[in-house]
């Protein structure tokens, strides 16, 4: 980690058993990186460590959404224990780190957790500091799980502005995009949570959103009616940044709007902000079944989100940065959506705003959004 | 004096109106930062990789340049004169195996097309355009181009249609034929390949509109 | 010697005023402690389940708890009408109840800030706020000045008070010079803090129902009514139940802030009302929600029904000298008030913002068992708060509680 961090960090002296987490070239799990045998002071008795577990960790466990797949069961504590644990966070990690005693693992694992529970804001962060965080992240993933995933940290591409088109008379409602979606960004499958919404409505009745029905279920396209699709519109103005009193979410770069799940309070302003319904909360704990997964995965992206925190669209971060289409883009059978670097002048994007008829929606509020609506 | 009192006052509005500007970057709207920050991509992100198991063949209308899928590879029975080795007119009414009996054209109505339209019965291997000249198989958007004069410009710039893989330079956008059947070209109704219980539930629950 | 020992001696005494007392005091203090255990467990349900344990869902996003905030922080700023008279315009009636009002500003800024944090989704990162440690997006996010003018607000009814009652303890009279400033400062910052609640919800261009210039002011004139009015109210049971004397004079005067601010905050309801329905515009889809329901939805209208009508009564009643000065009608017409303005400001405010959402879709939203359960349990610990805080002031300001100097005892 770097020497210069930008936020208070709290390291009390005792995380001295701090090694380079996730990276360890060798492959054992149970902890034989150390190669030299650490000192272990048996300092307290297990029930001690237990309970700073519990009161560090334990919590944590609960709402932590990377351990939504993994079936880490605890055992159901009380009420008022939990309550008091979650209160005594701070205070719990740092008697876990005082008492160096069981496995190596779990102390790895608790030591991951610490360093997470007090990182700074990802936005802030310099390039080692993403990558240490990713590297933590990843390791905790397969400490928990056995199994791995990948994690990215791909700063925004220079000479590139992100921008989206819909073609409204392509679209038929077969609603691939949602399902793409769904599966791409490892979204919550208990609340059927959905970036994108497409509202089926009638013919001659104009964008009427409030008559229109975004969860039909019959064939399409029905008969008399058109589709329009509405998900985070990546506002070069964008409400939602502006009010978020601690800027968990921010504009990148390249004009994706995306959010530091590990940094968002969950006071929900930049939802209250927010025109277009662009953005989602994990009112309970997130879960996605393990073998559904989406391993490639990116920090600010698709990664394993916990309860109580904000999430969004945010054009596939984990794919566009790589040179690929959001899925929703690559899912879509009609060639309705089109996506591309607005200020490449060779690109696709470019050409349809500058020769179809585009305009956006609730373009009197100033945000700006990068989302164009076109017709054949 | 008085001059002096003014210039403090052009100051002071200068200075709260510099204060008062919300943009960040200088620039009024999305579109100007577009037009003022437009230059060519030379960056890093291609797509190169991803194209790599598609056989692409480059193409040029006007003034567009971008790359194809290449489609005599992707035709089962290619190439067709090792079946059709007599023009149409001979084949008919022998005793030789049917193919194409599950071919219905259901394209435009029969008085506008008909096999011949697109098919040239006496060199089965190109594709055959209205005044009668050849058109490779790889080139079959051309064939299209003919009547859908519309849809070949959006699809010559880019907004009808789809890429192959990836926003990233080069260009690679499907051609007409990978999403439409020629011989039925219009998408059928089918049902949503999702429905979401929840907002099932909400709205049973009459909390929802 | 030194200021230490005093304010050790002033603890000990304090905790020996509050724990002792009569039996209908214990009786209270248990009730309201019950009521509060009760609450912790249902937030700690909240903790253990997520948010999705209250009635809000992604399209009604803020409910009850910030209902409860956003009409707290008026009863906040509301002190400030008891401490402009006494203070600044040397009012001399006002002075016995300006503690009071001063104990229930702090009372009710507690139970915001445990509205706030009862609403937040990560309690245990909140230290994320925190500038310095954290990240505080100021000045762009509303939400920190938000922060900012609370705490403030906090510390200067907090320390003005205490000066006050410090200096009694210790039978010195409290300087002016001292006060004084602190007292004007707080009257300028208890409209800072209303109006910047306000901003919260005005300066979000996706709701139209809270993006229009009259909610600041309206903000104002129905929080001059509502707090004031509790004022009275529990000036009332102070005289009631202990020697502390309060004048009729005092509570008259308050009434009188009450009636202005009630007869202001008509004003500007039927201002809004014509805005929203002599020309209705797609905007006003909240207000017919709010007022009529909407496609057929109508879980509000009970709410703003029975607040709007009991509104305008009370208001008409007290616009009455005779009936204002009758004690027992002014009684009742400000516990009316006080529920009218309470519906309006939560259910008539925060929750219509909402609906329709941004694509005019309508999801209703009634509070959980477990947000009612956290909500009243909030409003049981500012009870808690204030008694603890008035029972010590009281005991002060009548003389019972003094310093007594050992030193001096011994020599």
């Amino acid at each position: 980690m770097s020497e210069n961090k930008k936020w208070y960090s709290l390291d009390l002296g005792l995380n001295k058993t701090k090694k380079s987490s996730g990276t360890c070239g060798c492959g054992n799990a149970e902890g034989s990186c150390s190669s030299t045998p650490k000192k272990e002071e048996e300092l307290s008795p297990d029930e001690f460590y237990e309970a700073a577990i519990n009161a560090s960790i334990g919590e944590e466990r609960h709402k932590d959404g990377f351990d939504q797949v993994f079936d880490v069961k605890m055992d159901r504590r009380s009420a008022f224990r939990k309550l008091t644990a979650s209160l005594l966070i701070g205070a719990g990690a740092v008697s876990t780190s005082c008492s160096v005693t069981t496995g190596d693992k779990s102390k790895e694992k608790a030591q991951i957790d610490w360093e997470e529970q007090f990182k700074g804001n990802y936005k802030l962060m310099t390039d080692e500091e993403k990558q240490g965080t990713i590297e933590r992240l990843m390791r905790s993933y397969e400490l928990r799980t056995d199994k791995n995933i990948s994690m990215t940290a791909e700063n925004a591409a220079e000479d590139v502005l992100f921008g989206y088109a819909f073609n409204i008379s392509k679209c038929q409602g077969y609603m691939n995009c949602v399902s793409a979606c769904v599966e791409e960004n490892n979204q919550d499958r208990n609340s059927e949570m959905q970036y994108i919404r497409i509202h089926e409505m009638k013919d001659g009745e104009g964008f009427k959103f409030d008559k229109a029905d975004d969860n039909y279920y019959h064939e399409v396209p029905a008969e008399g009616h058109f589709y329009m699709g509405t998900q985070c519109f990546h506002c070069d103005n964008p409400p939602c940044v502006e009010v978020c009193p601690v800027q968990a979410t921010w504009k990148e770069e390249d004009g994706l709007v995306v959010i530091d799940y590990d940094w968002c309070v969950g006071c929900r302003y930049c939802m209250a902000a927010c025109p277009y319904d662009g953005r989602r909360f994990n009112w309970s704990k997130p879960e996605v079944p393990e073998n559904e997964v989406n391993k490639n995965q990116h920090y600010l992206g698709n990664r394993m989100r916990k309860k109580g925190v904000m999430e969004k669209c945010t054009f596939c971060v984990q794919r566009t940065r790589k040179g690929k289409n959001p899925a929703c883009v690559e899912a879509c059978p009609t060639g309705a959506r089109i996506f591309g670097n607005l200020l490449d002048p060779k690109s696709t994007i470019r050409w349809v705003l500058e020769n179809k008829k585009v305009f956006r929606l609730k373009e009197d509020l100033g945000t700006e959004p990068k989302f164009w609506y076109f017709m054949d | 004096m008085k001059n002096r009192t003014l210039i403090y006052y052009v100051v002071l509005l200068l200075g709260i109106s510099l204060f008062s500007c919300k943009e960040k970057d200088g620039y009024h709207s999305i579109s100007d930062k577009i037009e003022g920050e437009s230059r060519p991509y030379h960056g890093n992100l291609s797509s190169e990789d991803l194209l790599m198991d598609t056989e692409l063949i480059q193409i040029t209308e006007g003034e567009f340049t971008f790359l194809i899928p290449e489609r005599k590879g992707q035709i089962k029975s290619f190439a067709c004169i090792e079946c059709h080795s007599k023009p149409v007119s001979q084949m008919k009414g022998t005793t030789a195996q049917k193919a194409h009996w599950d071919i219905t054209l259901n394209h435009a109505n029969s008085d506008a097309m008909d096999c011949a339209t697109c098919h040239n019965g006496e060199d089965m291997n190109s594709l055959n355009t209205l005044t009668g000249k050849n058109i490779d198989f790889n080139l079959s958007y051309k064939l299209c181009a003919q009547c859908h004069s519309s849809q070949f410009e959006d699809w010559k710039g880019g907004a009808h249609g789809k890429k192959v893989a990836g926003w990233a330079p080069p260009r690679a956008s499907n051609t007409c034929v990978n999403c439409h059947n020629p011989h039925s070209p219009s998408f059928e109704t089918r049902w949503p390949v999702q429905y979401n219980t929840q907002k099932g539930i909400e709205r049973k629950e009459g909390l929802d509109h | 010697m030194g200021i230490f020992k005093v304010f050790k001696s002033l603890v000990i005494d304090s905790l020996d005023t509050i724990t002792k007392g009569s039996a209908k005091y214990h009786l209270w203090m248990g009730f309201l402690t019950l009521v509060m255990l009760i609450g912790m467990y249902c937030y700690s349900i909240q903790l253990e389940e997520g948010l999705s344990a209250t009635g809000m869902s992604d399209r009604v996003s803020w409910g009850l708890y910030i209902s409860n905030f956003t009409f707290l922080v008026g009863v906040a700023a509301a002190a400030v009408m008891l401490v402009m008279p006494t203070y600044v315009l040397k009012d001399i009636d006002f002075k016995q109840a300006v503690l009071i009002g001063e104990g229930l500003a702090v009372a009710a800024l507690i139970m915001c800030l445990a509205f706030v944090v009862a609403d937040m989704g990560g309690p245990s990162v909140l230290w994320h706020m925190i500038p310095g440690i954290g990240v505080f997006n100021f000045p762009n996010s509303m939400l920190t000045w938000d922060v900012i003018v609370l705490n403030g607000y906090l510390f200067i009814n907090i320390s003005i008070p205490f000066y006050i009652l410090f200096k009694h303890y210790q039978n010195k009279e409290a300087k002016k010079s001292v006060y004084v400033p602190g007292a004007i400062l707080s009257v300028f910052w208890a409209v800072g803090i209303h109006l910047v609640t306000a901003f919260l919800y005005q300066g979000l261009q996706a709701r139209p129902f809270w993006n229009n210039a009259l909610l600041g002011p309206r903000f104002l004139a129905s929080a001059f009514a509502a707090g004031p009015a509790l004022i009275i109210l529990v000036l009332a049971v102070i005289r009631t139940f202990t020697a502390f004397k309060i004048e009729d004079k005092t509570i008259k005067k308050i009434a009188m802030i009450v009636t202005v601010a009630a007869q202001i905050n008509l004003i500007m309801l039927v201002s809004e009302l014509f805005k929203e329905f002599y020309a209705p515009t797609h905007h006003s889809e909240s207000a017919y929600y709010l007022f009529f329901g909407l496609h057929g939805k109508t879980a509000l209208l009970p709410w703003i029904w029975t607040a709007i009508p009991i509104n305008v009564l009370a208001t008409i009643i007290l616009t009455f000298n005779k009936f204002r000065n009758n004690l027992k009608v002014l009684y009742v017409c400000c516990g009316l008030l006080f529920v009218a303005i309470w519906i309006e400001k939560g259910f008539g405010l925060i929750v219509p913002g909402f609906i329709p959402g941004p694509y005019g879709k309508i999801v209703e939203y009634l509070p959980s068992g477990i947000e009612i359960g956290v909500t009243i349990s909030i409003w049981a610990l500012g009870a808690f708060v204030f008694t603890i805080l008035a029972k010590t002031a009281i005991g002060i300001e009548l003389g019972e509680l003094r310093y007594k100097d050992k030193n001096a005892e011994n020599v």
